[in-house]
């Protein structure tokens, strides 16, 4: 029996012992009742009514389930045939389990207030039956026993926690999952003498779709842009992030890279602001998934660098490199939201070069960023101090939780007609967001600027499209404008438009009573509603 | 001993396999998900004419418009004419075809205007679609291209309006008086409430399009569904157009306000939802509904198989 339970052991150690029972056993079918059941459970997971409810989710499982079936089958020949067997052994990681432990928690308080969260439950158990399974067999495809742990889950939990496709293409996230885990496998350098693979497998997988999603265009195949703004809409995000990730910042030291990314990003949001007049992010100075992000994504610490000085630069160049992207992607016309996702590949490629410029320095305490005899050495409660106060000051100025002036859409149509930078590409890009949301106010305001050709380039066929979206929602404007190529009527959003406009990244205002709602659009600085004769009330 | 122990050892296999996999794995995504990308895997625009190809009576040269030398338009002269009901008169007349507190009806005069003798059918809608790839998923286009097209909303009727006006603007075919209406400012577009209920019930005060005739062997009401536009020519109705009672509910430009009528938009009432006229009854109205002063609303964006529309070329 090539099965045994080695928690707390060194995986090295752990390996040697099961490779050695492995060559005593010869080859035995009992292993494969383990894939076996679990694609068992993932089948029966086919028939949960949420499942059921798409026919496409349905042929996604069970395309999953006869790929592994098939695989199986062929290893179980394989062995017989080689008379080899691969087993697996048991090794239970912190950083594994208490990952899992913290990244579920924020799906916890989250889905709380988004719903589509919670209804994602079973799917993702499913992913992760799959990925024990395809990691599994890959491992005994590679003749080695299997590491059975929590492994498979902090990946899938990762992975979600950023993108999931849509109930129609959930076969694409199936594969999304094979290609981490075939990343993790075969994708691989020799670092620090070992042999290790070079990305973070959820970062590897998603930085691939995001690739491809960009340059097909087809981001509306999944939930990305929806995942990224409903962070917000759980109350006191920053704050829940923070508390979780220092969770994460004890056990695991990673302080210095989540908070130098943060502070990196503070920073240059915050001379952005203060040379340009307006936000940098459309939303915040660090947007809650960026937060995310660089608490959960970037922290593997088998694809990061090892020493303190390495942690900082890691840090630094990831808060360096999703600034920059935010604002690539925004030229390139594609969604901003894969800032966060697309820079981790290149930044695990870059960890040897780390490693080198810090082995570089010759100061112990520079390298170590504290110097041994401070605080009895215990550095990474120090880094975390620092990071406490650092966050304090940031929510004390009003740069976490709480409003935002770049949520308010007349803050950017007065600095759009103030001339400052970039202020009408984001008003411009705002609109799109809310007409895509059906707020007709919007369609009409893009319809007129392209009619304009005053802030965009004057498009006619583009603007009688969103007159005509505009006009079909009942904005009676919209309907004058199409008629008239002559004029551009304007008028202030209907009550409609405005539960549309002020729900700050997704939040449902349908029910909000119309004085609180006339009150909400006045704290957000439009003027008309702020002036009682003009709410019917 | 050490060669032989290490001849013992399974051979693992190397990773160019599997990487290689992965590597086919991910071109598969980007191919695929490139060819869902792509506009001809939209519902976006192309729609086939070719099975319109012979339809009898209309000109697949011209647009699918009516194979004669006016195009399907009909002159309607200048002149004034009778608007709204009186109930004495008419004992089905709604109250908003009253036209004030003190008068029952309103005289409205209007220039010289051409309207379409039929409503705008499938294939001329699908002529557009295909010409200028339109999205109009919604609509259906196929069957009989001479039925009139249903389930457009106002906008997508505006554009076909838009899109004839540039092809009679580029044809050299367009009939004379036609192009000298277009040159001196006039435009193709839906009517206006005037210009239709003028063109439905003449300048003799009609109730309905015809003086003398049986509603049900001139006009498609009570009934279940559509039927061509060309299949039963109304020459006893007002300028002998078809179709001005029943078959389809007609959109018109003109906002729902109450009379006195004017030509004039509703700019001043922009933050009440838009409602639009239309005109006509549909097939499955009864007679009180396809007379010729009746006035239904619609919100704009609504699609309905009882609602199509047909094009004038005006000059207000």
């Amino acid at each position: 029996m090539a099965t045994s339970t080695v928690a707390g052991q060194p995986k090295s150690a752990s390996r040697n012992k099961s490779k050695n029972q492995q060559n005593q056993t010869g080859f035995s079918a009992t292993h494969f009742r383990v894939p076996l059941v679990l694609t068992l459970a993932l089948f029966l997971l086919s028939f949960v009514p949420r499942v059921q409810s798409n026919p496409v989710l349905v042929a996604s499982f069970w395309g999953a389930i006869a790929v592994l079936l098939a695989w199986q089958a062929y290893q179980f020949l394989q062995m017989q045939r080689q008379g080899e067997s691969h087993g697996f052994f048991v090794l239970l990681r912190p950083q594994h389990y208490i990952q899992a432990m913290v990244q579920s928690s924020v799906y916890l308080y989250w889905g709380f207030y988004w719903r589509p969260v919670y209804e994602h439950f079973w799917l993702i158990i499913a992913q992760i039956l799959f990925a024990y399974t395809f990691d599994m067999l890959l491992s005994w495809s590679r003749k080695r026993d299997y590491t059975l742990g929590f492994g498979p889950i902090p990946i899938i939990l990762s992975v979600n926690l950023f993108l999931w496709f849509r109930d129609d293409w959930f076969y694409l996230q199936f594969l999304m999952i094979a290609i981490g885990f075939m990343g993790k496998e075969y994708v691989r350098w020799h670092r620090e003498g070992r042999n290790v693979h070079i990305f973070n497998p959820s970062a590897f997988a998603l930085g691939i779709f995001s690739v491809i999603l960009i340059a097909t265009n087809t981001t509306s195949l999944t939930w990305g842009q929806e995942i990224a703004s409903t962070l917000t809409l759980a109350p006191n995000i920053y704050t829940f992030l923070f508390l979780v990730g220092l969770v994460v910042m004890y056990f695991f030291s990673i302080t210095l890279v989540a908070g130098m990314a943060a502070i990196t990003l503070f920073l240059f949001s915050a001379i952005y602001s203060s040379t340009a007049g307006v936000p940098y992010f459309l939303d915040s100075e660090i947007p809650a998934a960026v937060f995310l992000g660089l608490h959960l994504l970037i922290t593997d610490p088998s694809t990061s660098p090892r020493t303190p000085l390495g942690k900082v630069f890691f840090g630094l160049l990831y808060g360096i490199g999703v600034f920059a992207l935010y604002t690539l992607l925004g030229a390139l016309g594609a969604p901003t939201f894969y800032d966060k996702l697309l820079c981790v590949p290149l930044l695990n490629l870059s960890v040897i070069a780390i490693d080198r410029l810090v082995r570089s320095v010759s100061s112990e305490t520079l390298i170590n960023v504290w110097k041994d005899n401070w605080f009895s050495g215990r550095g990474n409660l120090a880094h975390m101090s620092v990071w406490v106060v650092l966050f304090g000051l940031m929510s004390v100025l009003g740069k976490t939780d709480g409003k935002h002036e770049g949520d308010s859409l007349p803050f950017w149509q007065q600095a759009c007609a103030e001339g400052l930078p970039n202020s009408c590409q984001r008003l411009v890009q705002l609109e799109a967001t809310y007409c895509g949301d059906n707020a007709a106010w919007a369609c009409n305001e893009l319809g007129a600027h392209y009619r304009e050709g005053t802030i965009v380039e004057q498009n006619q066929e583009l603007s009688l499209g969103y007159f005509s979206r505009s006009c079909e929602l009942k904005f009676k404007a919209g309907c004058i404008n199409l008629l008239d190529a002559d004029t551009i009527a304007r008028e202030n959003p209907r009550e409609l438009d405005l539960r549309l406009l002020l729900r700050e990244g997704g939040q449902n205002l349908m029910e909000l009573p119309v004085d609180q709602l006339y009150a909400r659009a006045c704290d957000h600085d439009w003027a008309f509603a702020c002036d009682p004769p003009r709410i019917n009330i | 001993m050490s060669e032989e122990k290490q001849s013992e050892q399974p051979k693992v296999p190397g990773r160019t396999i599997g990487f290689s996999i992965m590597t086919v794995a991910t071109l598969f995504v980007a191919i695929f998900l490139y060819q869902n990308s792509s506009p001809d895997n939209q519902s976006a625009g192309g729609e086939s004419i070719a099975e319109f190809a012979n339809l009898d009576g209309f000109s697949s040269a011209h647009w699918f418009l009516p194979d004669d030398n006016m195009l399907g338009f009909v002159e309607i002269p200048a002149g004034r004419f009778t608007m709204g009901s009186n109930p004495n008169l008419d004992r089905m007349a709604y109250q908003n075809e009253r036209w004030s507190d003190l008068r029952r009806q309103g005289e409205v005069e209007l220039p010289r205007y051409y309207i379409a003798r039929f409503e705008t059918t499938v294939a001329q809608f699908a002529a557009f679609v295909a010409d200028s790839g339109a999205a109009a998923p919604q609509v259906p286009l196929s069957g009989a291209g001479n039925l009139p097209v249903t389930n457009v909303t106002w906008p997508e009727a505006l554009a076909y309006t838009r899109w004839l006006d540039l092809q009679l603007r580029q044809s050299a075919d367009t009939p004379a008086p036609l192009r000298a209406l277009l040159d001196g400012g006039a435009r193709v577009t839906l009517p206006n409430e005037a210009e239709w209920e003028k063109a439905a019930r003449g300048s003799d005060g009609r109730i309905f399009p015809w003086r003398e005739a049986r509603a049900e062997e001139v006009a498609n009401f009570n009934s279940q569904s559509t039927r061509p536009v060309d299949s039963s020519p109304c020459t006893q109705c007002a300028w002998g157009l078809s179709d001005m009672a029943g078959n389809v509910w007609e959109l018109t430009r003109s906002p729902l306000q109450d009379y006195p009528y004017t030509a004039e938009d509703d700019a001043e009432g922009l933050a009440e939802d838009a409602l639009y006229v239309m005109r006509g009854g549909s097939f499955a109205d009864g007679l009180n509904n396809i007379r010729a002063a009746v006035r239904g609303g619609v919100d704009p964006g609504v699609r309905n198989s009882t609602i199509g529309f047909r094009v004038v070329v005006s000059t207000q």
